[in-house]
């Protein structure tokens, strides 16, 4: 097992090398002289001048990309064109209140979703089964603003149970860390929960047609024990697998909801620099999303050989 | 009889399909004495299976009790709820399936799952259920139970399987077990042990057995009563002897002769009305090879090697002639599907060759030998036509396929002529070709799989298990197809089964195969009937026999 992570984790070094070029390579695919695309439209002839001889522009590809990536290898990312602060400090500053949103996003959409895909497995095709899908459409149908702005208005602005946007620390306490990221997180996990629920629905119906839940039925065994002991760890792996490749798109929509609830995260960092066309920060965001992505990947493939003893590496 | 345990009243059970209700049981009346076995005898649908999940109370969401009574014990199990259907499903009743791998849940310890049973209807400690759990094992016979209580349905064989199957149905103790084809798919030395093993706990416990099986002979070698069944209806009900003697009902009779004995001759199976057809191909005699004929097939000490571990098959070597038909036999895990499947060259030998007319084929890697020109040639019939099938391909799209890849034919008249031609060939109508293998019965995705197989007009055909998920009278029929392709086209036959009785009658000669290695082999019937080895000796005695005498050919 710890041989078959160590193997995973050298296999995704090529994988980690392709996707280094290629966010290298931004700035070059970019059209026009990277130097001026970064000095603006108001620059003068000696401002990019400036650029391209701090950023190196003037030395050959390779060469540039071979001392960006010795440079990333011991932890630098780089230095921010715009605020001149070191990237990695930038990102680390930002990373806490994204986690946060993702991590709890992703536990509502387990609590929720799972049990709401279950349940409609368990009574396929009656009323409850629809209603449950039918609000998994509407999920998967509105957009994360759309959502956000709704809820905003109904839970803060209307009801005012809730903060309208923001973020706190979870080092000020636990209540006003989550109070601020409700919101935002169902938001977020609409489309999410939608997605697994609907999907724990399916691999739960293939699972409860199998011969061992009616051995199960036939030792007496009680509903809730056939179902969550017997079906749901048997159904478990494409759950499983939705819920990694979710990640993925909780990573997309962060960047909206941030933006629409005013959390100051990794999505709104995203949006600044692009705009700003700082490319040092845009490349160490994106450096880090697929590095998380690969290491998500990982989890997901290990979480299998816990579920599923057939499946050894 | 003694004392009255279940009584079934004129039961009836209808399913609600798509194509509206379809009544599964209709009208079934039977006893079940304490501590008796009765056999429920039909084919597929037939609601044999139905009866057994109606008195257990598995039946499907979409079937129903629509009319009678199940008393059991004098407490109809129809109008159970709650907790009292609770106490009935495991603890008074259980039941075990076909298919034991599949009945237990793939990622749970077995003897969590028999401790599951236990926990569910008696108060007690999880690990006192645990010691009770290893008890089972040991009665049921499992070697090293302490060790296999951790284990994992998939490491453990078909027969193992059955084994805690029955641990779990006996761990309460029940008044009755309903055995739901508890041998299919097992060979037949597993089957007679699982089946002994059965018979000597239920009657230790004086346990009511009801074996539900399409297998007339596990049926009167286990039951002294049994029950046939017909489209939802019982249509006879008596003890072995009689049944197989004197059959009163038509349906019985030919249940009976469909079902191959010892004895049994291809040409039996037959109808009376198909037996004159038959007769004369059978009598035309076959051409024998010209003195000299290089042999059709020639196989050289063929082995094979998987990854770690011994050998699955070694120094296996064999030959056969245009037309001859060899029969491949021994039980699960004995290498003859690894053989056979090296022979058709789906999978690459690591020692030895394979020589086919003359030319040598062993070496071609598998993956390319579909561009080989004998691929054609070859050509292969498998176990379950309905997995064997892709689901989106047609009856004519499957047939069709090994003729536009093979012969390069492209589609047309001519391509839809021949196809046509093939089904007609293995008596398919043509009006089903249009169909998706869910639309067709199992004899018929059968016949869809051998048209397949001879459509390039193969010169040898390799059959694996070509008629084990088949009922009887369905298998006689694909029997006698496989028989006249056979002296028609001069079709070379590699017959891999464990039914000794069908290889007896379709097979000139018998290969043995144990632990991957040749035992014994020769002319069919004289090996059958002189075993030369304590193996052979073994697979032979393990078929239930049906004792047929003079007055079954009369009734015939």
């Amino acid at each position: 097992m710890l041989s078959y992570i160590l193997r995973r984790i050298v296999a995704t070094l090529p994988v980690m090398a392709i996707v280094a070029l290629f966010v290298f390579s931004l700035l070059y695919i970019a059209p026009g002289d990277p130097a001026v695309v970064i000095a603006g439209d108001q620059a003068s002839p000696e401002d990019v001048e400036r650029i391209r001889q701090s950023l190196g522009l003037d030395r050959p590809f390779l060469v540039q990309f071979g001392s960006w990536v010795w440079r990333i290898l011991h932890g630098d990312l780089g230095t921010s064109i715009f605020t001149n602060l070191p990237v990695s400090a930038m990102i680390g500053q930002r990373l806490g209140p994204t986690l946060s949103l993702m991590i709890v996003t992703l536990l509502l959409t387990i609590v929720v979703a799972v049990p709401l895909g279950v349940v409609a497995a368990w009574k396929a095709g009656s009323l409850i089964d629809r209603v449950i899908m039918g609000f998994a459409v509407f999920g998967f149908s509105l957009p994360v603003f759309v959502v956000g702005y709704m809820l905003a208005y109904i839970f803060a602005l209307e009801l005012e149970w809730l903060p309208v946007q923001g973020y706190t620390p979870l080092t000020q306490g636990f209540w006003p860390w989550l109070e601020n990221l409700i919101l935002p997180a169902i938001a977020l996990g609409c489309v999410y929960i939608a997605l697994v629920a609907r999907i724990t629905r399916a691999a739960m119906l293939e699972v409860l047609q199998q011969d061992y839940i009616r051995t199960a039925k036939a030792k007496g065994l009680g509903q809730g024990g056939i179902l969550f002991i017997h079906a749901l760890k048997n159904a478990a792996v494409p759950i499983v697998t939705v819920i990694g490749i979710g990640i993925a798109l909780l990573i997309g929509g962060a960047v909206v909801t941030e933006s629409v609830f005013a959390i100051p995260g990794l999505g709104r960092l995203t949006i600044d620099a692009i705009l700003r066309r700082d490319y040092p920060v845009i490349q160490g965001i994106v450096l880090l999303f697929s590095f998380v992505y690969v290491l998500v990947n990982l989890m997901i493939d290990v979480t299998y050989t816990l579920v599923d003893p057939r499946i050894r590496y | 009889m003694s004392e009255e345990l279940l009584r079934i009243d004129d039961l009836h059970v209808a399913f609600s399909t798509r194509r509206g209700v379809v009544e599964a049981v209709r009208g079934v009346t039977l006893t079940v004495g304490a501590g008796e076995m009765l056999g429920l005898v039909g084919e597929s649908g037939s609601g044999k299976s139905v009866t057994g999940f109606a008195t257990t109370r598995l039946l499907d969401a979409a079937g129903r009790v629509t009319g009678g009574k199940i008393l059991f014990r004098g407490q109809d199990v129809t109008k159970l709820r709650g907790d009292d259907l609770r106490h009935l499903q495991g603890a008074a009743m259980s039941m075990i399936f076909q298919n034991p791998r599949a009945a237990l849940n793939p990622i749970r310890a077995i003897g969590l799952q028999i401790a599951d049973a236990i926990l569910t209807h008696k108060r007690i400690s999880k690990d006192a259920a645990r010691a009770e759990a290893l008890d089972l094992l040991r009665a049921v016979q499992i070697r090293d139970p302490e060790a296999r209580m951790n284990a994992y349905p998939h490491e453990l064989s078909g027969g193992m399987c059955q084994r805690v199957m029955i641990a779990i149905a006996i761990s309460c103790n029940p008044a009755l077990l309903i055995a739901d084809e508890p041998t299919t798919g097992l060979d037949v030395t597993t089957q007679k042990v699982v089946m002994d093993l059965l018979a000597d706990i239920a009657a230790a416990r004086g346990m009511a057995t009801i074996l539900i099986t399409h297998d007339l002979g596990l049926a009167a070698r286990y039951c002294r009563r049994i029950a046939v069944m017909e489209r939802g209806r019982i249509v006879e009900e008596a003890s072995p002897k009689i049944l197989f003697n004197a059959p009163q009902h038509a349906y019985t009779r030919r249940l009976v002769a469909a079902s191959p004995t010892a004895t049994s001759r291809i040409e039996d199976l037959v109808t009376e009305e198909e037996r004159e057809r038959y007769a004369t191909v059978v009598s035309k005699p076959r051409q024998e090879p010209a003195h000299g004929t290089p042999p059709l097939l020639e196989v050289r000490k063929l082995a094979k090697r998987f990854d770690q571990g011994s050998a699955a098959v070694a120094d296996f070597s064999m030959t056969m002639a245009g037309g001859e038909s060899v029969g491949l036999v021994g039980e699960s895990g004995s290498g003859k599907s690894t053989t056979s499947r090296m022979i058709c060259r789906l999978i690459d030998p690591s020692e030895g060759d394979i020589v086919f007319d003359g030319q040598s084929i062993g070496h071609v890697a598998s993956r390319d030998f579909h561009r080989s020109r004998f691929r054609k040639d070859i050509q292969m019939v498998f176990q379950d036509p309905n997995e064997s099938l892709n689901p989106r391909y047609s009856a004519f799209d499957c047939i069709a396929h090994p003729l536009m890849r093979l012969d390069g034919q492209r589609a047309g008249d001519a391509l839809r002529k021949r196809v046509e031609e093939c089904a007609e060939r293995v008596g398919l109508p043509l009006d089903l070709l249009p169909r998706f293998p869910h639309q067709l019965s199992g004899g018929q995705k059968a016949r869809v799989g051998i048209a397949r197989a001879i459509a390039c007009r193969p010169r040898l055909l390799v059959l694996d298990e070509p008629t084990a998920a088949l009922d009887v009278s369905v298998q006689a029929v694909v029997l006698q197809l496989l028989d006249r392709l056979r002296r028609e086209n001069d079709i070379a036959l590699l017959f891999v089964s464990h039914d000794l009785n069908v290889v007896r009658m379709l097979c000139d000669r018998t290969i043995v195969l144990r632990n991957g290695g040749i035992v014994e082999q020769g002319e069919s019937r004289a090996l059958f009937d002189n075993p030369k080895t304590d193996y052979t000796r073994k697979l032979v005695e393990a078929i239930p026999h049906i004792e047929t005498g003079e007055v079954l050919a009369a009734a015939l």
